[in-house]
């Protein structure tokens, strides 16, 4: 019965697609270029942060043609969140063949309009991404939220569905307690995902990076605060994201959001960039209307805020994460240079220096704990901080981990927000504790490194005292 | 006597007719002749075709003409400044580095690198009127305002000659930083301002350190050395026609630190030094952003209004505008970091520079007309020059030179050696580390042997073949394997080029040549101290009559045309941070060049390596060795 309803109800959607008008009455602009959106009664962009449904009354893609629509793929209860291909001719997406199935990963062929199934889980699989080296990267479901997974392996194509004991062509790579669901492959190969902040622990929507092995997972940008989702690359570099209200900008010279003046109304999700440079984006003017899909102009000289020119509208629809069908640059693969460990190390070059303000006088030493798989904070022991700030240590890999700076009491004199993860075989620097992106290191070598290039065990796998048999002058 | 592909080309040019064709031909087939070639190097095999690779600019002071250094052409090309006809092209000499007018434009001087010497070249007949021979390696050149001397920084000796200007007549030299390279002279004339490119020697395991030398010109002597901390690789610097503002552009190298990724400035940040009456004390700016780097930063350039400021990023193919009034006004309202340098704070640039402008392969040197209402840019590898407005910071036009309008894979090799592209957001190629396809002068800390284990010293890489392999554990067999999948993990960190494009690096680093050695005599006889040093070398026995075991003799291992037999010893010198104390044997070539020394750089001279680091005589038998003895093994050592 609820199927049947929601078959009419999309039937009775695209019966009615028309072309209305947004914030300019009586002008529409017809695109020269074909989108793929999808289109949702009832679309809520943050659920999946919180492991809930975006479109509890379903979705379906649609292409649109020259200011007409019409559903992408046939025989579907659900489809969302188109991806094209870097040669354009395929777009991956999230299905569902009957209501009751889990979202599951796709991939149509345009020319044919053929669909393969990609991913096959019992578990609901969403926001498919291409990735170099024919691989992808999507969020599946697990019982704390949805997690980052890259499927493929590199250099082998995707010529069958890679099923969820597929052993190394699934690769999860975020390790968190909480969501994280991907939003675009940046051109610099990195896997822009959306999160709240602090990572693992928090409840604001933040943007974070990550490589497609997993590896050097942080923040965007350090000016936490207000929530931001739904970022999209442009060809300049920029990331365009929304706070809902508003949308604002990462470009690359500056350590802070610099905002985009925009008409006000709520924007939702990604947006589109033409190849003449425009912006097709999916806003509507309050909470009690529906998102439709205009067309910015984001560089037309002296103006003062974006002129929008309504592009398309369904009535009682929800218009969001339009996607041109096209061919793109196809971003730059990272090639993954994990060692094959069970562990990670970490060694801190100057853990006085923050953000929030460096630290006057030198830690004492670093507490490493990591997290249980019920969730709770678990101590791995400490070790020496240098005089000059630096530690060097050895961490459990893919799992979440936290640091805390320890005066000579053993008293916390500063700790990290959230939680984040290291991947096995990963080596990693880290400029201080929570510097921001904007920090480079000192050219010096730290004195830990001076002393030992032996990191200091803190994997849980050795007794926790051992710790103390590594102060300075051992090794 | 060995050539090059390039320098058969250079000769073959002034050689004409079908003869030379021929020859040309024939030589350019003549390895294929001699050895298999694969597949894939017969496809890439070049005929060695010859760029014009402007280097330098050089205005009028009309304004009426550009002139342009060619360094693969070895000539200067005179162009008409507004049409941008060729007028004339005057040939120099062996690969010419450096190029200045006379103040009053009758004279343009060009150093010749490697035959050290300088051309005189009468700029009304735009003919050479002179040739005189100078210190090793000549680059940057100035005259005073009075035209009564001539300053030559010469990059090998590490000084600067001071020669008179009517007759070429050395008449002092003046110690420099190492490197000696680029010169400016002050507007007022009363100062000269001098750069190296490798980094001043400093204890091992230290930050780099460079300095510009400031001269006096009227008494040329030394008044000053600005130093430059953290600084190794110093280029072109500018001053403000007020002379109010100085700025030169930089490498800051994080050679100290693990090189586990690049984000966040890992492995360079690039920078300039700003001094003089408008900055106060010298204060380090960075040119790069939070995702965008500004890759091997080369000529400077101030408007004549001293509103504008501009740079050429080598590696990053385009030139960076900089608004000179929010220069200044970052720098006297940003509270400076104790270090006296911004250099790790990416952020900073988004308060001076206006943007990037795209040009071509490997931005050079770059001149303003002297109303300022044109910039020159010389792209080296394109063989073109852009001309920006600096009113809109936007190329108008772009100018060809004449020479091969097919770029040969030798040619594109170069492009992929110098570019910063294939790195992870575009910071580092190979020229950033091997300057000049030379060295660096530094030690490096690379991740794959794990933090702090197994520093190396980087090497030298001319003439490369027949020294394989590589790395200084030997375990790379050839300069794919050197320069592929490796350097992709561990360097770019980011996806690279494909076959083809490795392949055609692999022909260009494979047809580095060796410079000329300074150190031997021009008829290749040896001094009676060199000839001592040779018998040192080869001795079998020791200074109490002891033979001395093949193995621990000094050509035992670096032994061939090139000082080494390509295999791996374990020579007593392993560190505890190494992982093994089998070293790759490294080649002579050029070894005077190249300090400092051993796998890690530990041994700051030659002598270091016997007098401090040999003591059980592993690393050959050296310890019965006089002080006279070391220096004649050391005399030897410099003619390799």
């Amino acid at each position: 019965m609820r199927l049947r309803f929601r078959v009419l109800s999309m039937a009775a959607m695209v019966a009615t697609l028309v072309p209305v008008c947004g914030s300019a009455p009586g002008v529409t602009k017809t695109l020269d270029e074909d989108i793929v959106v999808t289109a949702a009664p009832v679309y809520e962009p943050l659920a999946v942060l919180r492991g809930e449904e975006r479109f509890p009354q379903g979705a379906q893609l649609l292409l649109v043609h020259q200011g007409n629509a019409a559903p992408l793929v046939k025989g579907f209860a659900a489809s969302a969140d188109a991806n094209i291909s870097f040669d354009g001719k395929s777009v991956l997406f999230a299905g569902k063949q009957a209501a009751s199935d889990p979202w599951q990963i796709w991939e149509l062929t345009l020319a044919d309009g053929s669909v393969r199934r990609l991913i096959a889980n019992s578990a609901d699989a969403i926001r498919p991404l291409y990735l170099p080296a024919g691989q992808l990267v999507y969020a599946g479901r697990t019982s704390t939220g949805y997690r980052l997974v890259v499927a493929g392996k590199a250099s082998l194509s995707m010529m069958a569905p890679v099923a969820a004991d597929a052993g190394e062509t699934l690769l999860p790579i975020s390790h968190l307690q909480g969501s994280a669901i991907p939003e675009d492959v940046l051109l610099d190969g990195r896997i822009l995902f959306e999160a709240n902040f602090p990572l693992g622990s928090g409840t604001t929507p933040e943007l974070f990076l990550v490589y497609s092995d997993g590896s050097g997972v942080e923040s965007y940008r350090c000016d936490h605060g207000r929530a931001r989702w739904g970022g999209k690359q442009l060809a300049s570099g920029d990331v365009i994201f929304t706070h809902g209200a508003s949308l604002a900008r990462f470009t690359s010279p500056m350590a802070h959001e610099v905002p985009v003046v925009a008409p006000h109304a709520e924007y939702a999700g990604d947006l589109a960039e033409t190849a003449q440079g425009d912006w097709v984006v999916s806003s509507r003017a309050s909470s009690a209307a529906h998102y439709a899909l205009k067309l910015a102009r984001p560089d037309l000289p002296n103006s003062a805020s974006l002129a929008m020119q309504a592009v398309f509208a369904v009535s009682g629809e929800n218009l969001v994460d339009p996607v041109l069908v096209a061919p793109r640059t196809r971003p730059h693969h990272h090639p993954s240079a994990l060692h094959p460990w069970s562990y990670a190390n970490l060694l801190a070059l100057d853990s006085r220096l923050s953000r929030e303000g460096d630290l006057r006088t030198v830690p004492a030493s670093v507490r490493l704990e990591t997290m249980d798989a019920q969730g709770r904070a678990v101590a791995n022991g400490t070790a020496p901080v240098e005089a000059d700030g630096s530690f060097f240590v050895q961490v459990p890999g893919d799992r979440p981990i936290r640091f805390a700076l320890l005066n000579a009491k053993g008293a916390v004199v500063r700790q990290e927000h959230g939680w984040f993860w290291i991947r096995s075989g990963e080596q990693r620097i880290c400029t201080g504790c929570h510097t921001g992106p904007e920090r480079a290191s000192e050219n010096r070598v730290p004195d830990v490194l001076m002393r030992t290039a032996v990191p200091l065990d803190l994997t849980g796998a050795k007794a926790v005292s051992q710790s103390q048999t590594n102060a300075p002058g051992g090794n | 006597m060995k050539f090059t592909a390039e320098q058969l080309a250079r000769s073959m040019s002034r050689i004409s007719g079908p003869f030379a064709v021929m020859l040309l031909v024939a030589l350019a087939l003549w390895p294929a002749l001699r050895r298999p070639v694969k597949a894939d190097e017969r496809a890439a095999s070049p005929l060695p075709l010859v760029y014009a690779s402007p280097l330098e600019l050089q205005l009028s002071p009309d304004g009426a003409r550009l002139y342009v250094l060619c360094q693969q052409t070895e000539e200067v090309r005179v162009l008409d400044a507004r049409t941008y006809a060729a007028v004339k092209a005057i040939p120099v000499g062996h690969v010419p580095r450096g190029m200045a007018l006379s103040v009053s434009g009758d004279r343009l001087f060009v150093t010749n690198s490697w035959d050290d010497t300088l051309s005189v070249i009468d700029t009304s007949a735009l003919a050479v009127i002179a040739t005189w021979n100078v210190g090793a390696e000549p680059s940057g050149v100035v005259e005073d305002r009075a035209g009564n001397q001539i300053f030559v920084a010469n990059r090998i000796s590490n000084d600067i000659a001071v020669l008179d200007a009517r007759t070429g007549v050395e008449k002092k030299r003046l110690l420099a930083g190492r490197g000696a390279s680029y010169l400016t002279l002050s507007p007022d004339g009363k100062r000269i301002y001098a750069t190296h490119v490798y980094p001043n020697a400093t204890p091992h395991r230290t930050a780099p350190a460079s300095e510009i030398t400031v001269i006096d010109t009227e008494r040329a002597m030394v008044v000053e050395r600005m130093p430059l901390p953290g600084v190794a690789g110093v280029f072109h610097l500018a001053l403000s026609a007020d002379g109010r503002l100085g700025a030169a552009a930089e490498y800051h190298p994080k050679n100290l630190i693990p090189l586990a990724h690049l984000e966040h400035g890992g492995a360079f940040a690039y920078t300039l030094t700003l001094f003089g009456a408008d900055v106060g004390k010298p204060v380090e700016i960075p040119l790069d952003e939070l995702e965008r780097y500004a890759s091997q930063p080369f000529g400077v350039a101030i408007s004549p209004d001293k509103s504008r400021l501009y740079v050429t990023a080598g590696g990053s193919e385009c030139v960076l505008a900089i608004d000179v009034a929010r220069l200044l006004r970052f720098v006297h309202t940003r509270p400076r970091p104790a270090s006296g340098s911004f250099a790790n704070d990416l952020s900073a640039s988004a308060n001076y520079i206006v943007t990037r402008i795209p040009v071509g392969h490997n931005p050079r040197g770059l001149a303003f007309s002297p109303d300022g209402h044109r910039l020159y840019v010389a792209n080296r590898l394109e063989d073109t020059i852009s001309i920006i407005d600096p009113r809109t910071n936007r190329v108008t036009s772009t100018v060809a030179l004449d020479g091969p309008k097919v770029v040969s894979a030798l040619r594109r090799g170069e492009q992929t050696f110098y570019t910063a592209r294939y790195s992870f957001q575009g910071q580092i190629g190979c020229a950033s580390c091997h300057i000049d396809s030379t060295f660096d002068g530094l030690q490096w800390d690379l991740e794959p042997d794990g933090f702090g284990r197994d520093i190396v010293d980087n090497r030298l890489i001319e003439d490369l073949k027949g020294t394989e392999p590589f790395k200084w554990n030997g375990g790379n067999p050839d300069i794919p394997t050197e320069c592929g999948p490796r350097t992709e993990m561990y360097f770019w960190r980011s996806e690279q080029y494909d076959g083809r494009v490795l392949a055609d690096l692999a022909l260009y680093m494979r047809g580095l040549p060796a410079r000329p050695n300074r150190w031997r005599l021009p008829d290749g006889e040896l001094t009676p101290s060199q000839e001592r040093g040779k018998a040192l070398f080869e001795r079998a026995v020791d200074r109490f009559g002891k033979p001395i075991p093949e193995t621990n003799r000094c050509s035992y291992c670096h032994s061939g045309p090139k000082g080494t037999s390509q295999k791996s010893f374990d020579v007593g010198t392993k560190k505890p941070t190494d992982n093994s104390g089998l070293l790759d044997t490294p080649q002579l070539t050029n070894t005077a060049l190249t300090a400092p020394y051993l796998h890690d750089g530990s041994a700051r001279t030659l002598e270091e390596i016997w007098t401090v680091y040999n003591p059980e005589d592993k690393h050959g038998r050296t310890n019965d060795l006089t002080k006279d003895e070391l220096n004649d093994l050391i005399e030897y050592l410099r003619t390799r």
